[in-house]
């Protein structure tokens, strides 16, 4: 389980980047007349993504999450920023209680 | 046989009040996923296909979005398809709503979760005197989340 949060993590936050330099440094880039880096990185974000898809499906079988908050993480690849706040939301509301339900505590709660 | 009672389905279909488990999945919001899934679906076929006729017609680039198009509506299938099966085990009650698990979690105070609360304290438990005792309590919740992680091994299994 926290393997595969982890690799949730490292994913989103991984795709996150390359997807706003893609954005607001290869689209403006593009427009200037220089598509050569739009290219690449959108290359790169789009195997990237491929991985994310696989990750995010994992740790949300792995929460037993719904349709809708699935569908929300794994579509969060492709919209710019929109991974870290995802990542933040999915780890508030779904990884954490899921956790602390399952995981062993290093101090035992009170 | 569609329009059968709750007495006339089969055992194995678990009839509920509404008929037949599987009357969900021509539900208005149901039949609304499955539009979309279909819509989606061929979209990205077609988009994999304009790229295919993209990268024929000498674009490099599009070489690699011709696999990945397909991909994706693979992907949406896969998705479209676990979905209705874990619906299916929602509502023949062999798995726990994540929509209620996650309401409930919402409500109980963070650290604590219902399936701690449930499990029962097993090992040394006090003696009636000790109950009271905040530490021994909190060491025995301890023991006992241990305990129901142990019993819950397989559900993360594929996971490790």
């Amino acid at each position: 389980m926290r393997a595969a949060v982890l690799r949730y993590r490292v994913m989103a936050y991984v795709t996150g980047v390359v997807l706003v330099v893609l954005c607001f440094v290869g689209i403006p880039l593009q427009i200037a007349g220089h598509p050569a880096v739009a290219n690449d990185v959108g290359v790169v974000h789009g195997i990237l993504y491929i991985i994310y898809l696989v990750c995010a499906w994992q740790l949300a079988r792995g929460l037993g999450l719904a349709a809708k908050p699935t569908v929300i993480m794994l579509l969060a690849g492709t919209v710019p920023i929109m991974t870290f706040i995802v990542e933040r939301w999915v780890t508030r509301r779904f990884i954490n209680p899921a956790l602390s339900g399952q995981a062993q505590p290093t101090v035992p709660v009170r | 046989m569609e329009n059968a009672g709750p007495a006339n389905a089969a055992a194995a279909e678990a009839p509920t009040p509404d008929g037949p488990v599987w009357h969900f999945l021509v539900r208005p919001r149901w039949l609304g996923w499955h539009l979309l899934m279909v819509v989606s679906f061929w979209g990205m076929l077609w988009l994999g296909d304009w790229q295919f006729h993209r990268a024929l017609a000498g674009n490099g680039l599009s070489w690699a979005y011709t696999f990945e198009w397909p991909l994706f509506a693979v992907f949406a299938v896969v998705f479209w398809a676990k979905t209705i099966r874990d619906e299916f085990r929602i509502r023949r009650g062999e798995m726990p709503d994540p929509r209620e698990v996650a309401a409930e979690a919402e409500r109980l105070p963070a650290g604590v979760t219902g399936r701690v609360q449930a499990a029962p304290v097993q090992a040394g438990a006090g003696s009636p005197d000790e109950e009271d005792d905040e530490e021994l309590s909190a060491y025995n919740a301890y023991l006992a989340r241990l305990n129901a992680e142990v019993k819950d091994h397989g559900r993360w299994h594929g996971l490790r």
